[in-house]
Parts: structure tokens; C-alpha cells; sequence
């Protein structure tokens, strides 16, 4: 059995994979329902006796950015906690040593994990946005198909980011609960400082978290986010080889 | 020169020491392991022994000194004192993943080989989630064996095991001699006794002695004679203290004293006149057996 296998095993026996999958896809399907039936929802149970709220008539970009709305908050809490749970290689002493004296490298322990867990969260937020696209096509519109798929692609980079910043703090922390803080961190501080910078906003990461909502709304092109990629895809690079290293040094 | 002592070295360290804090859990250990042996590492709690095995297997790094490994890392398999596993994988799973590390070219038929000698056979298919302590123990040593490695690192491998268990875990170390090296740390002393034939004794951290075991025995203990009596322990021990030959005499028993003495020929020689002025009613006298335990209880207390 190959370290593949391991961790594919470990996704569909935790229920890590079917979790993190259903969660993107209940989002998916409930997104454009909330934005094509907002007005009716709040008439119903909305409690506004005597007030009448008039909503404007839902566009397209709506169904992506309530799938979004949730998927940024509700998502990334699953898929750093689950990605947390798997990644924190040293949490129990015993099951590390078995693998950290066969494997012939801790870099491939690490790499095969990191990847597994990066490509299932990415999966989960592309099926998630796929479900909500095909409905929001269905309630209330078309949302143009480059830019569904480009907004789609740079989210799933951004949940590729986000597992990277989780073996980040598999390295320096070994159990599974402070790996989930200190991850949370590395994903909403520097957006909540360094984002407040408008200037600096367009180079973050989490700039590709909003990607799939603004370019449905067309207030934004695919070049705008041609910098965070960038960096993205330079932070996930040196997130890893640090891990890797930490990993490799620390004592079990 | 001794048969360990002509043969080429497996695992050597110089000046070993591992400092955590101001503590030294390991204080200038020199371990000189030969290969092809049965090597049992013995010491009290906190002595230093699991520390070690780790610095061998690379889990630890050493804070100076030196360690010499005569095969590769990936040659060489660690079992530690409670082996754990992933809950849901299967016994099957667990020993075939280490097979696909250490191993890829050994055959899959190999994964139900061992895990069949090590009493495993009935649960190949059952997830660990649910085994005992004892049987994670065994799937540890099935997957420990499957490898085939050229040096196992035992840590404490029968401490959760029933009498039965640890009686075939102790065969299986013992049937190992010659074929790998076997470093096996055990609390039991009469386990290291029956299935080694070289002996480390650590105590806080420092390497106390270091041989082949029936060096141990037999050049590290004092000489005693076993007495029994049909009364009066306590009276014949006093009186036997007062001799000039005996070193010690403690009542072991209700009715039986341990003589400690300079010499064996100078307790045959003496003994029977000695108890004969005691008054002692004298049941039988043998010499003392040499135990690993009495040794080292002597060499660390």
C-alpha cells in the first residue's frame, strides 16, 4: 500500500472527504436558492409585520456570491479543521514513529498529504461552485461560463493556499487543535492587516477567495488577479519547503 | 577474545549524550553493539534506554558524540514500547504499508507470513481501532518483521503481553540470533536473561556495564550460598555475619539466609563448621545461582 493509498483511504474511512465535499455542495444548492427566494424568505419568516422590504430583482453574480458567502466562512473552518486533523503528523507519538522510520523522506510524507487533502478541498469548493452555478443558470440566470471557470479555478488555488498555511503549522505546533488556530491565523490575519491596504489587497491570497463573485458581477477581469496568483502559488512553494524542513527536524 | 568481540560492529556510539534542559537522559554513552547479536538493554525507569533506541532509529538527534550504524537507515526498524496505528486501517493494511515503505520489491505474500507468525493470522482483516494493547504489540512486531531488517530496535516488546504472548515474542527474539541484530530494552530482567547474549546496563543515563552476559554473571557479582534452615534464620544469619570470610548474610526467606562470602572456596571450606557453631538444624546449602537481577541490582544500587 502506497502513501496514495493511505491517505485516500484516510479521506473515505474518517468520512474526512465525503464531509468536506458535502458541506461546498449544501452551499452550492442552498446559495441560489436564498438569492432567487430572499424576498419571499423574508415575507415568510422574516418577522417584518407592518414593514414591506422590497428586494431588487436577483441577477446571476447573486447565486455565486451566497455560494460564496458561505463557502469563505462555514468552508474554510471545515477544510482547515479537517485538513488539521490529517496533517498534524506528530500528534500521536506512536503512529508518527511508524511512519517517520520507514519513509524515506519526510518531504514525501508531507507532499503526498499536503497534496491529497489540497486537491480534495479544491474539489469540494469546484463541485460546490458547479452545483450552484448550474442552479443559479437554472432560478435566475446565466453566470458566463470563462468567467464561472476562472473565478472557479483561482478559489480552488486559494483553498490550495489554505492547506499549505495548515502543514505550515503542522510544522511548528503537533497538536491537531493549536495546528487549526494557528492556521486560521496565517489565513485571516493578513487580511484583516496588511488587506486593509487597498494597494496591497490585489497581491493577497485571499484576494482569490472573492474571484468567482466579482468576476460574475463583472466588476472585475481575470488579469486582476494575475498578482495574487502569483503570490498564491509563491506562498504555497515556501509554506511547504518550511514545513518540510521543520518536520524533518523536529525530534519525536 | 570473546566470539562478540571478533565479530564487525552493527551499531557503535562514542560519547553519546542527550541533554534536555540541564538533565542528561543520556551522559557519554558508549554502546558497542555487535552483529549477528541478541543485545538486551537494561535499566530502571528514566535510565535512558527508550532515548537511546531513538537516537539509533533517528528520531532524536543527539546533543554531542557520535553514532556509527552499519546499514541504512531504511535496513534498520524500531518497535516502540506501545505501538500505535492508524484505527482504521486494517491489520492486513498496517503491515502492508510498511512493507510498501521499507520494502516495495517483497512479495504481498510476505504482509500474511508474519502477521500469521506473529498470532495474527485470525484478525488479518480486522481494523486495529478495535485490538488490545497486546495485539497492537504483535501487529507492531509483524510490522517490524516484514522489512526484514538487518537490525530491530525492541523497545519493552512483551510489556503489555499475556504469558503466552510475551513467551512467543521471547522465542521469536531468541530464534533471531544470527540471522539480524536485536537491540531489545525490557524491565524484565529474566526475559534479557533467557534471550540475550550481550548486556547493556544503563542507569541515569550513564552506560554502567557493557559485555557479554555470562561476563556479567559471572564477573560482576558477589559469590553466595543459599542456607536453609528448619528455625531460626535470624539467629544463624547474625551469627554468620560475625565470620571473617562472609560479607553479608541476610534472611531471604522465613527460613532461609543468603551468605554473601569472599570466596567460593573459602565458603566450602568454612560453612560447615561455621553453621556447626551457630546450632543451626541445617536443611541444605546449594550455591547461589547467578541472577541478571541480583547482578544488577548490585551494579545499580
Amino acid at each position: 500500500m502506497s502513501l496514495w493509498r493511505l491517505e485516500w483511504l484516510r479521506l473515505r474511512r474518517t468520512w474526512r472527504g465525503v464531509g468536506l465535499l458535502a458541506v461546498f455542495v449544501f452551499f452550492g444548492l442552498v446559495g441560489p436558492l436564498s438569492a432567487r427566494y430572499i424576498q419571499e424568505i423574508i415575507e415568510r419568516f422574516g418577522g417584518t409585520e407592518g414593514v414591506q422590504v422590497i428586494f431588487p430583482a436577483p441577477v446571476p453574480a447573486d447565486g455565486m456570491i451566497q455560494y460564496l458567502s458561505s463557502a469563505q466562512q462555514v468552508g474554510l473552518l471545515v477544510v482547515i479543521g479537517v485538513a488539521a486533523g490529517a496533517l498534524s503528523f506528530d500528534a500521536t507519538a506512536d503512529i508518527a514513529t511508524f511512519l517517520r522510520t520507514r519513509v524515506s523522506s519526510t518531504a514525501r510524507l508531507v507532499l503526498t498529504r499536503t497534496a491529497v487533502y489540497a486537491a480534495t478541498a479544491a474539489l469540494a469548493f469546484i463541485a460546490g461552485a458547479a452545483v450552484a452555478w448550474y442552479e443559479t443558470w437554472a432560478l435566475i440566470g446565466l453566470v458566463p461560463v470563462d468567467r464561472f471557470l476562472f473565478g472557479t479555478l483561482f478559489g480552488a488555488l486559494y483553498y490550495v493556499f489554505v492547506v499549505a498555511m495548515v502543514a505550515l503549522a503542522a510544522g511548528l505546533v503537533r497538536g491537531s487543535l493549536g495546528t487549526m488556530l494557528l492556521a486560521f491565523a496565517f489565513v485571516v490575519v493578513p487580511q484583516v492587516t496588511v488587506g486593509l491596504i487597498s494597494a496591497a489587497k490585489p497581491w493577497l491570497p485571499g484576494h482569490l477567495a472573492s474571484s468567482l463573485a466579482s468576476l460574475s458581477q463583472g466588476t472585475t477581469e481575470v488579469g486582476d488577479f494575475v498578482r495574487a496568483t502569483v503570490v498564491t502559488l509563491a506562498v504555497i512553494a515556501l509554506a511547504l519547503a518550511v514545513a518540510i524542513r521543520l518536520l524533518d527536524r523536529r525530534e519525536v | 577474545m570473546t566470539a562478540e568481540a571478533e565479530r564487525p560492529l552493527i551499531a557503535e556510539t562514542h560519547g553519546l549524550t542527550k541533554a534536555y534542559g540541564g538533565h542528561a537522559a543520556l551522559d557519554a554513552v558508549d554502546l558497542r553493539v555487535a552483529e549477528g547479536s541478541v543485545y538486551g538493554l537494561v535499566g530502571p525507569n528514566g535510565s535512558g534506554k527508550t532515548t537511546l533506541l531513538s537516537i539509533l532509529a533517528g528520531l532524536r538527534r543527539p546533543t554531542s558524540g557520535t553514532v556509527r550504524l552499519g546499514v541504512s537507515r531504511g535496513a534498520m526498524a524500531l518497535l516502540p514500547d506501545t505501538p500505535e496505528f492508524e484505527p482504521w486501517l486494517t491489520a492486513f493494511e498496517v503491515v502492508d504499508l510498511a512493507r510498501a515503505l521499507v520494502g516495495p520489491s517483497i512479495p504481498r505474500e510476505r504482509v500474511t507470513e508474519v502477521l500469521v507468525e506473529a498470532g495474527l493470522g485470525d484478525v488479518i482483516d480486522r481494523r486495529a481501532g478495535g485490538f488490545s494493547r497486546g495485539m497492537l504489540q504483535r501487529l507492531g512486531v509483524a510490522s517490524t518483521l516484514v522489512g526484514d531488517p538487518a537490525l530491530m530496535l525492541m523497545d519493552e516488546p512483551c510489556s503489555a503481553l499475556d504469558p503466552m504472548g510475551r513467551r512467543e515474542v521471547l522465542d521469536l527474539v531468541a530464534s533471531q540470533r544470527g540471522r539480524r541484530t536485536v537491540i531489545f530494552s525490557s524491565h524484565i530482567l529474566s526475559d534479557v536473561q533467557e534471550v540475550c547474549d550481550t548486556v547493556g546496563i544503563l542507569q541515569r543515563g550513564a552506560m554502567r556495564f557493557q559485555g557479554p552476559l555470562q561476563d556479567l554473571l559471572t564477573g560482576n557479582r558477589t559469590p553466595g550460598v543459599l542456607v536453609r534452615v528448619r528455625d531460626d534464620a535470624e539467629g544463624v544469619a547474625r551469627a554468620l555475619a560475625t565470620e571473617p570470610w562472609v560479607t553479608s548474610a541476610a534472611v531471604l526467606a522465613v527460613r532461609e539466609v543468603r551468605v554473601g562470602v569472599r570466596s567460593t572456596e573459602e565458603a566450602e571450606r568454612e560453612l560447615p563448621g561455621a553453621l556447626a557453631r551457630a546450632g543451626a538444624r541445617l536443611v541444605s546449602v546449594r550455591p547461589e545461582e547467578a541472577s541478571l537481577e541480583q547482578v544488577f541490582l548490585e551494579i545499580t544500587r
